[in-house]
């Protein structure tokens, strides 16, 4: 009865509000002009870069030290070298213990953070901005002078060895080892997870091997964003100037994998089957790869998109597909994925490759490209100024792919100048059905026939 | 922090706090109705909702909400929490009109079909299925540990739904929850960023203040029994390869002294690798790789409004037994109960506290100042609280340390969650 009652109640109301034409959104004044926050660059005797980025009033400051080194080091029998390696690199130096190292940072209002991934090792952490010298020396520290001590080596085996087993769990984990080991066979970007005994194996003198190889200042850049205090500069010349040059990295280039692949993954009795798909695109340096992040907006990389219109909004099949443009240094691919209910795999699939084949034939209207225009123009503000953090990302992203900073001060202008046909084009010229890799992790037999027309 | 805070003679409260750091501005519009509230047959329901605020009002269809964010060069998410749900957009700074004017449309009504409810029906369902049902460990501890360390029903189901439930809501229970929940008077909104507060104040008249008020039901009760004896749980994972375990211990009330120490025991106990739990579970004994924690494991510890469990949780291997990871615990836990911990200690967790604090304000160009102030206007009728909170984390002591540890860090006031792989059976729940 009271739910009835709420009803008839809500429609007076309603009809009384909906009154009348239906209104459009106010526009409101033109934008203000947005200034990208200005850099210091400087560098170091001994090849070190350093950007010093002033910006906010939260007196907070981001410091990231970025190393050219990480899984692209490792040799085919190496996979996870380089993660152990950042997980001793945290376990006391010279002239720390570990705990040490942990207190001094906690006094500052943060912590030592070393993280590995496919091309870099990064150092660093967020303090409160007081501490900001002392904070470059402590990492400074921990990244130069580190003691690797055998004696923590096998717990931090087990750990990765526990992590190893839990990501082995994950059925979007198993759905990217494959799709990265299709893309990039016999390069270490398709070796996403060692063997336990290949993990249990490895020696200290492995570990130190690693770093002796790889860590030197030539492949090193330090940037500082947020409230800067006392003399940064000086601090960064003192704690780095003597850390010895080394050689710079060496080049891997990878051959990507351009040609029809299906790969099933059977996992019993879920609930969802895992979709990629994708196939490498140009790099970031290239001069279509902004016009393929205006492609990618708009056909399955925002909210709006064509692909998460049709497969989520209109269809319920999915929680949160996405299209993005994956980069690694120098090169760079395109992926969609959706984890989709089941008895609605095949049905996913044909929807995903029918907006791709659509995007390819057929321009996008005006407005809806101005729409995705104007929303990569807003993202470029909120990129380059939503933390610290986020604006060395941005930074780092250029400068690791050997662009000029003038690709953020001319981003939105390139991306504003894009025209219907382009978007088209680059569908045509690189989303090419038949050249891409596609990977399902899911139910086999539920979902066998629904797959057919893709193997 | 600049704050202006006021009420629209309709109820609705409002919060200016103008920063013109960056080009941009977060509007952001809480109503006071968390998952906790629920209908009692409609688990889930809170959440489903607030996908249904997406599906269309009278000037913006399906869609069209959406779109007018993107367009405008900007962001926006809504999400349910125990005691609210919230809806904000992170714009460029000359569209606050455009998202005044939008949240202002959907406050008035909403204008769906059943299409819309069984399309939203889907994709909740593979929300479920992404975050938990397919996912090894996927409501640990978040979903699960509320379910067992909690005894009264509004603070102990699963407020992500049941899939029966989710699939069983109407549009009558649709526009029953609106007309009774998303009204002026039970919602607030905050703006953070790049404008002018008198031109926003003229705004929010014009969009806001014609939208009628209603009679808000009472509030059920919501408190939890003090706890009296320890409980544990145990819950097999069939999609898990390794075993892993929670702890949770009942909070004192909000903004008691004891509350604001518990914030430094958690600093304390488990932020960061200088934490007590990191140093003796990590560290000195490798039983886990990292052990993490929160008071509030869907937000932070200002973000809510009732009963609140702190918890903690790590992952290990089947060769370490749940009892040699809780003795070490205990004897931590006994170190702090038996004398006060030493000032060094209480001024490193202030440091840390603060830090992040200003990193929670600061969180996500603005949203996270936007968050806590639209909270304390709800909860506490008073937004400017956030400008106070460092000042009670500094009145902390020693001894307040030992005491708070001595009655909310007791073993019997807490539950213990242990997850095991295996096939699944019947989840049971044990007290002891």
């Amino acid at each position: 009865m009271r739910l009835l009652w709420s009803l008839i109640m809500l429609s007076a109301i309603s009809s009384e509000i909906f009154a009348g034409p239906n209104e459009t959104p106010p526009q409101g004044p033109p934008p203000k002009p947005f200034h990208l926050p200005a850099t210091t660059d400087f560098s170091l005797p001994n090849g070190m870069q350093a950007t010093l980025v002033p910006y906010g009033n939260v007196p907070k400051v981001a410091i990231r030290i970025f190393v050219g080194a990480g899984a692209i080091d490792e040799s085919a029998s190496q996979v996870w070298l380089s993660k152990l390696n950042a997980a001793l690199m945290k376990e006391g130096t010279h002239t720390r213990s570990a705990e040490q190292v942990a207190r001094e940072a906690a006094d500052m209002g943060g912590q030592v953070e070393v993280d590995s991934g496919s091309d870099f090792t990064s150092v660093g952490g967020v303090v409160l901005s007081d501490f900001g010298p002392k904070f470059v020396a402590l990492l400074a520290d921990v990244l130069t002078n580190p003691a690797l001590p055998e004696s923590q080596l096998p717990r931090l085996k087990n750990d990765l060895l526990r992590q190893l087993s839990i990501d082995k769990s994950e059925p979007g984990s198993l759905a990217r080892e494959r799709f990265l080991k299709t893309l990039f066979p016999d390069h270490p970007y398709g070796r996403t997870f060692p063997s336990e005994s290949e993990l249990k194996g490895y020696a200290i003198a492995d570990v130190r091997g690693f770093y002796q190889n790889n860590f030197s200042a030539i492949r090193t850049h330090l940037y500082v964003a947020g409230m800067l205090e006392g003399d940064l500069r000086q601090a960064i010349e003192a704690a780095f100037g003597s850390w010895p040059k080394g050689t710079a990295e060496a080049d891997r280039p990878a051959q990507q994998v351009k040609a029809r692949s299906f790969q099933f993954i059977d996992r019993p009795g879920a609930a969802q089957s895992n979709l990629l798909l994708g196939l490498p695109v140009a790099e970031p340096a290239s001069a279509d790869y902004i016009t393929l992040d205006v492609m990618n907006s708009l056909l399955g990389g925002s909210f709006a998109s064509r692909i998460t219109s049709n497969i989520r909004e209109q269809k319920g099949y999915t929680y949160s597909p996405y299209s993005q443009i994956g980069t690694r240094r120098h090169l760079a691919y395109w992926l969609q994925s959706a984890d989709v209910t089941t008895n609605v795999t095949g049905p996913s699939l044909k929807e995903i490759f029918y907006e791709i084949d659509r995007l390819r034939k057929d321009p996008p209207g005006g407005d809806e490209l101005k729409g995705i225009q104007n929303y990569l123009a807003g993202l470029f503000i909120l990129r380059n100024t939503i933390s610290p953090d986020a604006i060395i990302g941005q930074l780092h992203f250029v400068d690791s792919q050997g662009l000029d900073r003038s690709y953020l001060s001319t981003y939105v202008q390139k991306v504003m100048e894009v025209k219907p046909t382009d978007v088209q084009g680059m569908a045509e010229t690189y989303l090419v059905p038949s050249k891409m890799t596609i990977v399902v992790v899911g139910d086999k037999s539920k979902i066998a026939e629904q797959i057919k027309p893709y193997e | 922090m600049p704050i202006t805070y006021y009420k629209l003679p309709n109820g609705l409260r409002v919060i200016l706090s103008p920063d013109s750091t960056a080009p941009t501005v977060v509007t952001a519009v809480y109503y006071r109705i968390g998952f906790r509230v629920e209908p009692r047959d409609r688990t889930g329901f809170a959440h489903l909702f607030e996908h249904m605020m997406f599906q269309g009002s009278q000037n913006l269809g399906k869609m069209e909400f959406i779109k007018l964010v993107q367009q405008n060069g900007g962001i926006l998410n809504g999400s349910t929490r125990f005691d609210f749900t919230n809806y904000f957009e992170l714009l460029p700074s000359n569209k606050l009109e455009t998202a005044l004017w939008a949240e202002a449309d959907r406050m008035k009504g909403l204008a769906i079909t059943d299409e819309n409810l069984k399309n939203q029906q889907g994709v909740v369902s593979n929300e479920v299925k992404v975050n938990v049902l397919n996912q090894p460990y996927g409501g640990f501890p978040w979903l699960w540990m509320p379910q067992y360390a909690n005894s009264n029903w509004y603070n102990s189901h699963n407020f992500y739904g049941e899939l029966k439930d989710i699939e069983a809501a109407t549009l009558t229970d649709v526009q029953a929850f609106f007309k009774t929940y998303y009204a002026p008077n039970n919602a607030a909104l905050a703006i953070v960023g790049d404008f002018d507060p008198d031109q926003a104040k003229a705004m929010v008249e014009k969009y806001f203040a014609a939208i009628p008020s209603a009679k808000l039901p009472p509030t059920p009760d919501l408190t939890e029994p003090r706890q009296e004896h320890e409980k544990t749980a145990t819950r097999k994972d069939p999609l898990a390869n390794r075993p892993a375990l929670a702890f949770s211990y009942h909070m004192p009330p909000r903004n008691s002294p004891e509350y604001f120490a518990m914030g430094l025991l958690d600093q304390m106990l488990v932020q960061g690798d200088d934490s007590l739990l990191y140093q003796e579970l990590v560290k000195k004994h490798g039983f886990t790789g990292d052990i993490s924690g929160a008071i509030n494991e869907l937000g932070n510890m200002f973000d809510y409004d009732g009963p609140m469990l702190w918890t903690a949780s790590l992952y290990h291997d089947a060769t370490v037994k749940p009892e040699q990871i809780m003795s070490v615990v205990d004897s931590v836990m006994d170190g702090l109960q038996s004398k006060p911990v030493e000032q060094s200690l209480v001024d490193r967790s202030i440091t840390k506290m603060r830090s992040n604090l200003y990193d929670t304000l600061s969180q996500f160009g603005g949203f996270g100042r936007a968050d806590l102030m639209a909270c304390y206007a709800l909860f506490d009728d008073d937004p400017a609280k956030i400008n106070a909170l460092e000042d009670d984390f500094r009145k902390v002591t020693p001894d307040l340390i030992e005491r708070t540890s001595r009655e909310y860090l007791r073993k019997t006031n807490r539950t213990v969650l242990l997850i095991e792989p295996g096939a699944a059976e019947a989840h049971k729940g044990e007290s002891k």
